[in-house]
């Protein structure tokens, strides 16, 4: 059964979720399978990243022929790269069937079929089963967005599905182009990663499939500026969806990058890397500096996201170890801080009945619990040293000042930026005089608590002690920059600059 | 020789074709097709005499056999078009309008 | 050769733990029953004792080493290792860090026990010392860290605990703005510090991210002159943020919102000196770079006189506190920029006893006037309130530079240092400011306590401050009179004891210079303040009444409208960039090329909508000319 560990913990949620859909269960029943079938994909997740080895290739891999003529292969793996995101979904999910007790049973089947979907997406290694999964993803949040989202919703529904889907086309365009220039070059079809990565691509057709795949990436991540689907889909939606965006699925385009443009697409993204960290830092500074004049606090912590999410994107475009290996970090931890502030929005929404910051107040001295994972949890957003906001974020201004000074430095005014909309956000909310909204806020009651109680210590143990966590990344990561066949460039971008100073390269 | 008979054939498909498209009234516009399926058996006639075979004859039979029955077929329709506007002007019906 | 000490590890443990401890009894009780205030002040002071406890055992294993390798280090466990980027979570005790911790846990200690007394009754008590637990905690993480990543970590704990100290009367608006103000502050001054980190480690920091490797590499080819300059600015600048100095000091005046106690031990003894022990810390960079030190020593003098300025006008008593600890810290800034980094570190140690003195005793007086503290309606006190009096006159003595207390020997050592090494602008500003900062403390000791009280009734029910107050008030004056003996120079028959314990930590080359250039800069400090206080005594001593500030003096009594520049210029423009962006930008600019899709579908639509005209005929007319056009084609295909 452990040799294909990866197919259910990618299938049982879809098939469980299907299942529930099309019976006519009722909520409590849809919501108890939810959480059952989560916490068993959960530890069936734990299992393997304890039996997790960490060479730095592909490990738990499952490859049976699927459409042999085309060299299509259902071809599953993880490395140290995919096995955090896959963490990040499996840990995390559970939540949510544990605190929001009260919706439809459509809620908790599409959130387990997303579930399943994001695990398929990030394990797959052959790039149409790749494909397949990108869009499968985005259905369960169609529906989840459009039936059991907000007033606005409907707008919103439509901009990210068809934004979405219009990236994915042309994704699924530089698939084809790249299968072709295979067969060109090899006389054989196949779709699987490793074989991709010997392509030889010139010329201005492989420029354009680059762009192909980066558009449908920087629409996901989301990338400045193709980000303007992000403040209305994450305000409108439920918790949950909103939880499942920010959280998992984004990083799923910074994922893709990783895996298939990097390696396949070497020059040109060597050539291009200099415009792709800026869009990075811009959006940071872009999508931090609107945060500030937000009155409705779901809106502020989605432009959070999409600022966090720009210094993890910048991180993946530094082509060094250290930034590669801290955006990986600041996944997780992005995960477990945005993530779980979004939660607690959504608890904050569904006791006070408003999300307007201006109507809340006070509400540490009414919630002491509440408030401290609340402070622990934005703390670690921000960075703070301690918590896993840290370590990742570190490392990417590191990295980002070997790659350009001027980038590196725009890098780090994250640090001021971030701190700025969160003090200002948790300041109102939390500390003045309660009023008449949060004049009855009940504290989180002892299932919420114990529910959350895991990721709060994690993010703490994560920022004390990150070396066994650091440890599964690193062979995965410094393997890309190791390769005689070089699976990344090795070489800074040509017009990346250091301004006169000498810095040692590496 | 057969140049005549192509050339009264290409005529009265045109004829057909002028009609089909121009003319309001339902009748008449069945009438042009009508008149397009002759002028297409005249064709497969004269080739046939042309080439000392039988199949255009064939061919022949076979296309006023299938004019017979869609004619019956069309005054159906045009009964029901009848009873749904009480007019036969083809401008009327115009629902598809986008 | 360092000696590896597990004990190392258990100094910052101590007060972290009783913070967790605390915290957790708070959080889970404050809304239900209620722990007696005892137990909160027991668990609260015992981390800190026990962590002085250790600071003297280190201290005595230390002494016990030879000069030349008197280091104790301990590498607890590996942080994260990625690449050629090696933490550990290490500590390091060398006599620099030794010296820091020794009296960051006592006063600390002290603290914590007069704190017992001074907030009494409030109900958030058993949070405040889960707070004062994790700052002292922070503090000593990052005066103990073996390299600057882990100094780091301290660094930014200090911070978030000043936010969650400052604002802690939470439901004035006011002060939590004062909070956010200081975070957001000093997180400017952490990005360059950030910056400053990651410089030096592309350039020698692949081979061991920590002060030794560091220490050992600083001359290594990759580290040009540029390198080392834009590392020893940005630096500065993380500094600059900590301390309170020029540009980023706006951040401590307002400060004083939070409780009196918080604010001697943040802002006066321990964490604004986080910024001089990182540059005495990085003296084997600072040494290299002499326009670096030049630049620190500027800015640090002209801090000292602008907020020496903004003192000599102040009303509220911990304001004009405030502003004297950052002349003061400018002082300190002068001192290792000049790389007097002994001297500058002497005056932290000695500021720290006599500036932590004097706001306890601000806050004994104003616990006494049930929180009053405009000293313009105070006065006569002396009589009320003897032990405070007698210990904070010590204490304005010490801060004034008067010989023989200890400011005297601390100032006298950083200012001749300045001299003799030939910075004589440096010299002369800071003479000056010597003088006005005699003014500004007797103007206030004064005021506070002689002449005629002011308000009449807040006086009738002033009463002298229970033991738990005055017991550590009473210690505290102690070291403000003895400490410049711990330095005394050559030219009073000491040894120079402190300089002579730091030098193994620091890069330093005392300058030597004439007895003549000895004899000149004490004098002049003598005189200057001698000048100060007999301008202050002239107006002040027989009692005064309040006065109107008109012209320069009103100017400055706003502090030349620095803050609400910094408002203006940095803080409006920045919500209103942010406003426009969601607003305006989004919208129209970014917005745009997806809106203009769709809008391009929408006009597409329109026009093909054309052709659809409903009547069957021109339908037909177009299978005609589509079958046409094919046929057409076809045949030119068949040629």
């Amino acid at each position: 059964m452990f040799e294909h560990v990866l197919s259910i913990i990618i299938f049982l949620p879809i098939l469980a979720g299907l299942v529930l859909l099309a019976s006519p269960a009722s909520r409590t029943v849809a919501r108890f399978t939810g959480l059952v079938i989560s916490l068993a994909t959960l530890v069936l997740s734990l299992d393997l990243y304890a039996g997790f080895q960490s060479t730095g290739h592909l490990e738990f891999v499952e490859k049976i022929s699927w459409i042999p003529s085309l060299g299509i292969t259902y071809f599953l793996g993880v490395d140290g790269i995919s096995l955090f995101i896959l963490m990040a979904g499996s840990v995390l999910l559970p939540l949510v069937y544990l605190i929001f007790g009260t919706k439809e049973k459509g809620y908790y089947a599409n959130l387990l079929i997303v579930q399943g979907a994001m695990a398929g997406a990030v394990c797959a290694a052959d790039m149409v089963l790749f494909y397949i999964f990108w869009e499968v993803m985005l259905l369960p949040v169609f529906f989840m967005l459009g039936l059991y989202g907000g007033t606005q919703r409907l707008p919103a529904t439509l901009k990210i599905t068809l934004y979405t889907i219009a990236g994915s086309l042309l994704m699924l365009a530089a698939i084809v182009y790249l299968g072709v220039s295979y067969h060109a070059q090899f006389n054989e079809w196949n779709f699987a990663m490793d074989k991709m990565a010997q392509l030889n691509l010139t010329g201005r057709i492989a420029a354009l499939a680059f762009f192909g795949f980066m558009i449908a990436f920087a629409i996901k991540i989301p990338l400045f500026p193709f980000h303007t689907w992000l403040p209305d889909a994450y305000t409108e939606a439920p918790t949950a969806a909103t939880f499942v965006l920010s959280a998992v699925m984004a990083k799923i385009g910074v994922y893709g990058v990783i895996r298939f443009v990097v390696p396949v697409f070497d020059i040109e993204f060597a050539r291009f890397a200099i415009i792709l960290a800026y869009s990075g830092v811009i959006g940071m500074m872009y999508c931090g500096l609107a945060a500030i004049t937000q009155k409705d606090f779901k809106r502020m912590l989605a432009f959070s996201s999409a600022s966090h999410m720009g210094v993890i994107a910048l991180g993946v475009f530094c082509m060094n170890l250290q930034a590669l290996t801290g955006s990986i970090y600041q996944i997780v931890a992005h995960a477990t801080s945005t993530g779980v502030l979004f939660l607690f929005a959504g608890i904050l929404e569904e006791r006070t009945q408003t999300r307007t910051i201006e109507d809340l107040g006070g509400i540490a001295a009414k919630a002491p619990v509440f408030a401290l994972f609340f402070a622990i949890a934005m703390l670690a957003s921000v960075g703070l040293p301690g918590t896993s906001g840290f370590i990742g974020e570190f490392m990417i201004v590191l990295g980002a000042v070997k790659f350009n000074a001027v980038v590196g430095v725009l890098a780090g005014t994250t640090l001021i930026i971030g701190v700025c909309y969160m003090l200002w956000m948790f300041q109102r909310v939390f500390f003045e005089k309660p009023t008449v909204h949060s004049e009855n806020f009940k504290d989180l009651t002892l299932v919420e608590g114990l529910a959350f109680l895991p990721v709060i210590l994690l993010i703490i143990v994560m920022g004390i002690y990150p070396h066994p966590f650091l440890s599964k990344i690193t062979p995965s990561t410094a393997l890309q920059f190791t390769q005689p066949s070089p699976i990344v460039a090795q070489v800074p971008a040509s017009n990346a600059q250091n301004f006169g100073l000498t810095i040692e390269q590496k | 020789m057969i140049h005549s008979y192509l050339y009264l054939s290409i005529v009265l498909f045109c004829l057909g074709i002028v009609g089909v498209v121009s003319r309001r009234n339902v009748f008449t516009v069945f009438m042009s097709i009508e008149l397009m399926l002759n002028a297409a058996n005249l064709a497969f006639v004269a080739f046939s005499r042309v080439h000392e075979t039988m199949d255009g004859h064939v061919l022949a039979m076979m296309v006023m056999a299938v004019a017979a029955a869609e004619a019956a077929l069309a005054l159906a329709v045009v009964i029901l078009l009848h009873k749904h506007k009480s007019k036969l002007d083809t401008n009327v019906f115009s629902l598809l309008k986008g | 050769m360092e000696q590896s000490v597990n004990y190392l590890g258990l100094i910052p443990l101590f007060p972290l733990m009783g913070a967790v401890l605390i915290g957790l009894l708070h959080v889970f009780t404050c809304n239900r029953t209620s722990v007696p205030e005892k137990i909160y002040g027991i668990l609260a002071c015992v981390g800190p004792v026990l962590s002085f406890v250790m600071a003297l055992k280190v201290f005595v294993a230390l002494k016990g080493l030879p000069e030349a390798s008197r280091f104790l280090s301990h590498k607890a466990f590996t942080w994260f290792s990625v690449g050629d980027l090696h933490i550990n979570m290490g500590f390091l005790a060398d006599p620099l860090s030794c010296l820091m911790i020794l009296f960051v846990t006592f006063i600390g200690s002290l603290i914590h026990i007069y704190s017992i007394g001074y907030m009494g009754g409030d109900k958030n008590y058993g949070k405040f010392f889960a707070y004062m637990n994790l700052f002292l905690g922070s503090m000593l993480v990052l005066v103990l860290g073996d390299g600057p990543l882990v100094m780091f970590v301290g660094w930014e704990g200090v911070g978030l605990c000043s936010y969650l100290l400052i604002s802690f009367y939470s439901e004035d608006r006011a002060n939590v703005l004062a909070g956010n103000k200081a975070f957001i502050v000093n997180r400017v001054g952490d990005l360059g510090f950030v910056l400053g980190m990651s410089f030096l480690f592309w350039a020698i920091g692949a081979h061991g991210f920590d002060y030794l490797s560091l220490k050992a590499h600083a001359n290594d080819p990759a580290m040009t002159q540029g390198v080392l300059l834009t590392v020893c600015l940005l630096l500065f600048v993380g500094a600059t943020g900590k301390s309170a100095q020029i540009p980023l000091y706006v951040w401590l005046p307002d400060a004083m919102a939070g409780p009196t106690p918080v604010s001697a031990l943040i802002h006066a003894a321990t964490m604004v000196t986080a910024g001089v022990y990182m540059v005495a810390r990085f003296s084997f960079l600072y040494a290299g770079a002499e326009l670096a030190g030049n630049i620190v020593a500027w800015v640090g003098i002209l801090t000292a006189l602008l907020a020496a300025i903004f003192g000599m006008f102040q009303e509220d008593i911990k304001k004009v506190l405030a502003y004297s600890t950052v002349s003061q810290l400018g002082y300190m800034f002068a001192g290792v920029g000049v790389a007097a980094y002994s001297a500058g570190i002497f005056h932290v140690f000695t500021h720290a006893f006599f500036k932590a003195l004097l706001f306890l005793g601000a806050g004994s007086v104003i616990y006494a006037l049930h929180h009053e503290q405009n000293i313009w309606k105070m006065g006569g006190l002396k009589a009320k309130m003897p032990k405070t009096y007698l210990t904070m006159i010590i204490g304005a003595f010490a801060l004034a530079g008067c010989p023989p207390f200890s400011g005297f020997f601390s100032k006298d050592e950083i200012l001749y240092s300045a001299l003799a090494t030939g910075h004589f602008g440096i010299w002369a500003v800071g003479v000056l400011v010597a003088g006005m900062t005699a003014y500004y403390t007797f103007r206030m000791i004064f005021v506070v306590f002689h002449g005629e009280p002011r308000d009449r009734h807040a006086y009738e029910h002033a009463k002298e401050s229970p033991s738990v107050m005055t017991v550590p008030l009473i210690i505290l004056a102690v070291g403000a009179l003895f400490a410049g003996f711990l330095n005394l120079p050559g030219i009073f028959g000491g040894d120079q004891i402190v300089s002579h314990w730091l030098a193994p930590s620091l890069s330093e080359h005392h300058p030597h210079a004439s007895v003549f250039v000895e004899i000149l800069a004490i004098g002049a400090s003598v005189i200057a303040f001698a000048i100060g206080f007999k301008i202050a005594y002239s107006k002040f001593g027989q009692g005064a009444p309040e006065p109107s500030y008109k012209g320069f003096a009103d100017f400055a009594y706003h502090k030349f409208y620095v803050d609400e520049l910094y408002d203006a210029v940095i803080v409006q423009p920045y919500k209103a960039i942010g406003s426009s962006i969601w607003k305006v930008i989004e919208p129209n600019v970014t917005d745009a090329p997806v809106k203009g899709v769709s809008k391009l579908y929408m006009v597409l639509g329109l026009a093909f909508k054309v052709f659809q005209v409903g009547y069957v005929r021109i339908y037909a007319l177009y299978m005609v000319l589509g079958l046409s056009l094919m046929s057409l084609l076809l045949s030119q295909s068949f040629n």
